[in-house]
């Protein structure tokens, strides 16, 4: 079949939210430059403790970027499926992606780590060592039953949005797509979730900062996250407060970084208003 | 009759009132740490630790509260005033004394390494390199961190770590010899795998002390008068027998 490029116009779309205020005076930059600028203060004023425990917490900023990256990952691709799966009318799969969301969403996340890495963990100690696959549940690695959990939970959640975000697309879209020739899944990925894309991002970007800080969850599978590298340090120093606060602060300003990553791919996707 | 009535609410009140003037000692307590404390099927604080400070209020004539509290944030809540003390099998160390005042030491304990059944580590030499597990803050998590240094988890309540060793993904996991001693040895679940494979011996002795907030005296010298009273009347070896047998 011969390559058609076909332009389509998708209309006026959802509105949108105006830009936010440009230069040094919003929120972001204020929440930025304040943050930044405490902790700057509080390590050359008391670099006792505050400094040793900011040199303490890189390793476990390390790890809360894995965690966060991977399950963001997982659970993006599982919230697509979820998602379409909640609009598709074929009934199994319909089922199946509606009692994933029902249950999933039901169960708190705490609940879910302790429940995938011990209560599975005492099942996969007895496995043969038989095949790898074996193998490699038995001696999973903490931080891949943290992501595993993570990804399903907000999995779930993201299903939910992707779904709201495909249905909030005009069914005239679905209609014209089809009467130009494009097949059930072409319309979706070519048509439907480009645009739908704009209507989901921001609650998505929601996820993902929430995802971000629930990532402190994992440190109760002695996970090193920055949380754990925290109270790692204050458990032998006794310095509770003053972790506290640095871990507070650090949190902050990773979760400014993603927002403001969420935010530019929201300006580079709203194209009525740069035009 | 007005009069008797009045006479007898008066005196009632100042009975009562005497009764609320009995200093009351609240003590925070990790009650995940059996046999020193543990909560029972009735929901209490038992062990050990909460016998003694029910021995010593009687003794000392105070009244105990015995406070569940996180292990994790322990210290801090003493810090910031949310109990008068913590009898929750709080090793007495240089680091901590820097925080806190201790009372005399209730208690000798060692650091336990309990291992698999199966696993070959028979002195502390074969922990080098292994990956050990303990509860976060513990001495024996100190003592993880010193023989394994980055190969040493932290985890939030001992029953973990001992779950991750069951579970093949720990080599060892040290804790005070008692806690040690009851999870491998008397838990039905575990005491099928596991085992207490030897002690650590110290450098010098570990005791176990009640903290009370830097600079609070007043609560100090009530406890440790206390706790020589029970210690003097031999109470206090009843109840050792109580929890660790004819030792």
């Amino acid at each position: 079949m011969a390559e058609k490029k076909v332009v389509i116009d998708v209309g006026d779309g959802a509105a949108l939210p105006r830009k936010q205020d440009q230069g040094l005076f919003n929120a972001w930059w204020i929440a930025l430059i304040g943050a930044l600028g405490i902790i700057a203060y509080l390590c050359i004023s008391r670099p006792d403790p505050y400094w040793r425990v900011l040199k303490f917490l890189p390793d476990g900023i390390v790890v809360t970027f894995q965690v966060t990256i991977l399950s963001i990952l997982l659970a993006l691709v599982l919230g697509l499926f979820t998602g379409l799966g909640r609009i598709s009318k074929n009934r199994v799969i319909n089922l199946i992606a509606s009692t994933y969301v029902e249950v999933v969403r039901g169960i708190p996340l705490l609940v879910q780590l302790f429940y995938i890495y011990f209560a599975l963990g005492q099942v996969f100690a007895n496995l043969p060592d038989s095949n790898a696959l074996f193998i490699f549940l038995k001696n999973m690695p903490p931080l891949v039953a943290a992501v595993i959990a993570m990804g399903i939970c907000y999995g779930a959640y993201m299903g939910e949005v992707f779904r709201a975000g495909i249905q909030s697309i005009d069914h005239g879209q679905t209609e014209a797509a089809r009467s130009l020739g494009f097949n059930r899944a072409q319309t979706m990925f070519y048509v439907i979730l480009p645009q739908a894309w704009r209507t989901i991002l921001p609650p998505v970007g929601n996820e993902f900062i929430a995802l971000l800080k629930d990532s402190s969850l994992v440190s109760i599978l002695a996970v090193s996250d920055i949380l754990r590298r925290g109270r790692e340090f204050a458990s032998v120093t006794f310095n509770y407060f003053e972790t506290y606060t640095m871990v507070a602060l650090v949190y902050l300003v990773i979760t400014l970084l993603l927002s403001k990553i969420v935010s530019t791919m929201e300006e580079r996707l709203n194209y009525y208003e740069r035009r | 009759m007005l009069k008797r009535f009045l006479l007898t609410g008066l005196l009632l009140a100042a009975m009562t009132s005497t009764a609320w003037a009995q200093r009351t000692i609240t003590f925070a307590s990790d009650c995940t740490w059996p046999p020193m404390e543990m909560i029972s099927e009735d929901r209490e604080c038992v062990g050990f630790g909460p016998d003694l400070v029910n021995a010593m209020a009687k003794a000392g004539g105070f009244e105990a509260v015995i406070q569940n509290t996180a292990w994790d944030g322990i210290f801090a809540g003493l810090a910031a005033g949310r109990y008068n003390a913590i009898s929750s099998s709080v090793s007495i160390t240089e680091e901590r004394k820097n925080a806190m005042d201790f009372s005399d030491p209730y208690f000798e304990v060692k650091q336990g390494v309990v291992v698999q059944a199966s696993s070959e580590i028979k002195s502390e030499a074969d922990l080098a390199g292994k990956t050990l597990g303990a509860q976060i803050g513990t001495t024996g998590y100190f003592a993880a961190m010193r023989i394994a240094g980055n190969n040493a988890k932290s985890y939030d309540e001992v029953g973990l770590a001992i779950t991750d060793l069951a579970n093949g993904r720990l080599d060892a996991v040290i804790a005070d010899d008692a806690v040690a001693a009851d999870y491998a040895l008397t838990h039905p679940e575990f005491s099928k795998n596991l085992t207490l494979a030897f002690l650590i011996e110290p450098d010098e002795p570990e005791y176990l002390g009640f903290a009370v907030k830097k600079g609070d005296t007043e609560t100090l010298e009530l406890i440790n008068s206390a706790l020589a009273a029970v210690k003097a009347s031999g109470e206090y070896d009843q109840i050792f027998k109580k929890w660790f047998g004819g030792e």
